[in-house]
């Protein structure tokens, strides 16, 4: 069985992963990570600011290769920044198989397992890689 | 009515002090403070019992620091406080100093800058956001996406991102208060280990520890207590600034530029009237990114003018004669003090080998996580 890694950030598991935005319906601004709390656009409360599912697609930004990192993840791996199609800037991890990607291209998420438990659960997370025809018409091709 | 600093009454740098800056050792944070404070005394020709109010810049010790460092100089029972503001706490702290001053509230005010890696706290962890990539986005890996995409909106190449950190070894290496001393070629500063992206060690700054103190005064403090009026430097104005919402801008490229339009305007100055600048280099990609943003020259040409001397000393405008972050190092409370020391240093015309012939008017620039910003413009008349 797959499990959201953090489940506030994507939601369970469709064959691609969704993001788990929110909007303010006060200015329209759109959220990723969620927004809390109050708008940083225009201080609306946070009963204006509704959750809005998000397609984890988009337009890559910047992109650093990871070479020397302390934390859990071993290096190298690949940040990009990415401008999702529904308006934020978030960053994100590249699927090691997409390495070409470059500064301008098409990227959409699929899943990557974190972690295996015991009982043979998997936690996933979305990982970005090119966006293909076939990636998006396979069903299943990544789940 | 709102009133700039230039409009209330003159305040002015009478001395400074500095502990070098050093990798974290054991030496204790008020040991260091005491020394860059008594530098500082020594250098305006004052005594502690005529300071009369202290900032202390910190981000990174322990809170309540201040007293437990003060007293070494006699316990005078002056007003105290800590100034935290990220990367630019020591900034802050001279802002406040400088405010307290102009604005009548005492003649005679200290700030300190003083840090010891030993308690580095995360304010996102803080507030219980999560995002997509936890902890692998690190300082590096966020100014190494800042350099990726500068390189694509402009041509420039990993060589001319690393020439930053090639002037600014050269200027470190002169600063006998400088963590890193040695002058780099190009080769050494490409050379492994890579951290993120096309930035390399010698590319980010060092983590250290240090000191830096800076007395301000009004002119009735330098009258009263006699200090050399010809060795003061004026503090024309000071500017502070938080992010808002920029959308793909870079917002410590935004940031920087609104900040230093309104401190340049406060002061009566154009950005080609500046003489010395030390800024904000992290990274090497930040000095290319900021100058373009203070209007040093046009988006797109920092490469180039950099490449041309433009901004070495004696060039055009020195851009971090110390050696910068890069070079002289990144304690963070003394950071932006330390800033003032130097551009102080050079408009006196006492910073001796890295001298920048004829320093008039120049500006000190520090970004703070959050993100903050904050610029002071300061003039020799
Ligand atoms: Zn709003």
């Amino acid at each position: 069985m797959k499990i959201p890694d953090q489940s506030t950030l994507y939601e369970g598991i469709a064959d691609r992963p969704r993001l788990r935005g929110n909007a303010c319906s006060a200015c329209g601004r759109v959220y990723f990570p969620p927004l809390a709390i109050g708008c940083e656009k225009c201080g609306a409360s946070e009963t204006h600011l509704r959750p809005e599912s998000l397609a984890a697609s988009g337009t890559v930004y910047s992109l650093a290769q990871v070479h020397l990192h302390r934390g859990k993840t071993p290096a190298p791996f690949t940040i990009a920044e990415i401008q999702l199609d529904a308006g934020p800037l978030i960053r994100a991890t590249l699927a090691p198989a997409a390495a070409h990607v470059r500064i301008g291209d098409r990227v959409s998420a699929e899943w990557a397992v974190v972690r295996t438990e015991d009982n043979g659960d998997e936690l996933v997370e979305p990982v970005f890689t090119a966006s293909s025809t076939a990636a998006v018409t396979t069903n299943g091709a990544h789940s | 009515m709102r009133t700039p600093l230039a409009q209330l009454r003159p305040v002015h740098v009478v001395g400074v002090g500095l502990h070098p800056y050093q990798r974290p050792s054991g030496t204790p944070y008020t040991q260091l403070g005491v020394h860059s404070v008594r530098a500082a005394l020594t250098d305006a020709g004052l005594r502690w019992s005529d300071v009369e109010s202290a900032y202390t810049g910190t981000a990174v010790t322990s809170m309540a620091l201040s007293r437990l460092m003060y007293r070494h100089l006699g316990a005078s029972g002056i007003p105290m406080v800590q100034v935290e503001n990220a990367s630019a706490s020591g900034s802050s702290a001279f802002r406040q100093a400088c405010m307290e001053v102009a604005a009548g509230l005492c003649d005679v005010a200290i700030a300190v800058g003083v840090d010891k890696p030993l308690n580095v706290t995360d304010p996102q962890r803080a507030a219980g956001l999560q995002n997509l990539v936890g902890d692998r986005v690190a300082p590096p890996t966020h100014f190494a996406l800042l350099a990726a995409r500068y390189m694509h909106d402009y041509g420039a190449t990993p060589e001319q991102l690393a020439a930053v950190a090639v002037k600014n070894s050269r200027n470190g290496a002169l600063n006998p208060n400088a963590q890193r001393r040695e002058p780099r070629t190009i080769e050494e500063v490409l050379a492994p280990p890579q951290i993120s992206g096309t930035l390399t060690q010698l590319q980010c700054c060092p983590i250290g520890e240090g000191a830096a103190a800076v007395i301000v005064a009004s002119d009735d403090a330098i009258a009263r207590l006699g200090l050399d009026r010809t060795r003061a430097v004026r503090v024309l104005s000071s500017a502070a600034r938080s992010e808002t919402v920029y959308d793909l801008e870079n917002f410590d490229a935004a940031l920087t530029r609104e900040t230093t339009e309104q401190a340049l305007a406060e002061a009566g100055v154009e950005a080609t009237d500046l003489d010395v600048v030390e800024l904000h280099d992290a990274f090497t990609v930040e000095e290319l990114l900021y100058v373009e943003a203070m209007g040093l020259c046009k988006p797109g040409r920092a490469a180039t003018a950099l490449e041309d001397g433009e901004f070495e000393i004696g060039g055009r405008v020195a851009v971090s004669p110390s050696g910068g972050l890069l070079s002289m190092g990144h304690p963070i409370g003394p950071t932006g003090v330390g800033q003032v020391a130097e551009v102080t240093a050079q408009l006196r015309g006492e910073a001796g080998e890295r001298q920048h012939a004829g320093a008039r008017v120049g500006l000190t620039h520090m970004v703070g996580l959050g993100a903050v910003c904050v610029v002071h413009v300061l003039r020799k008349d």
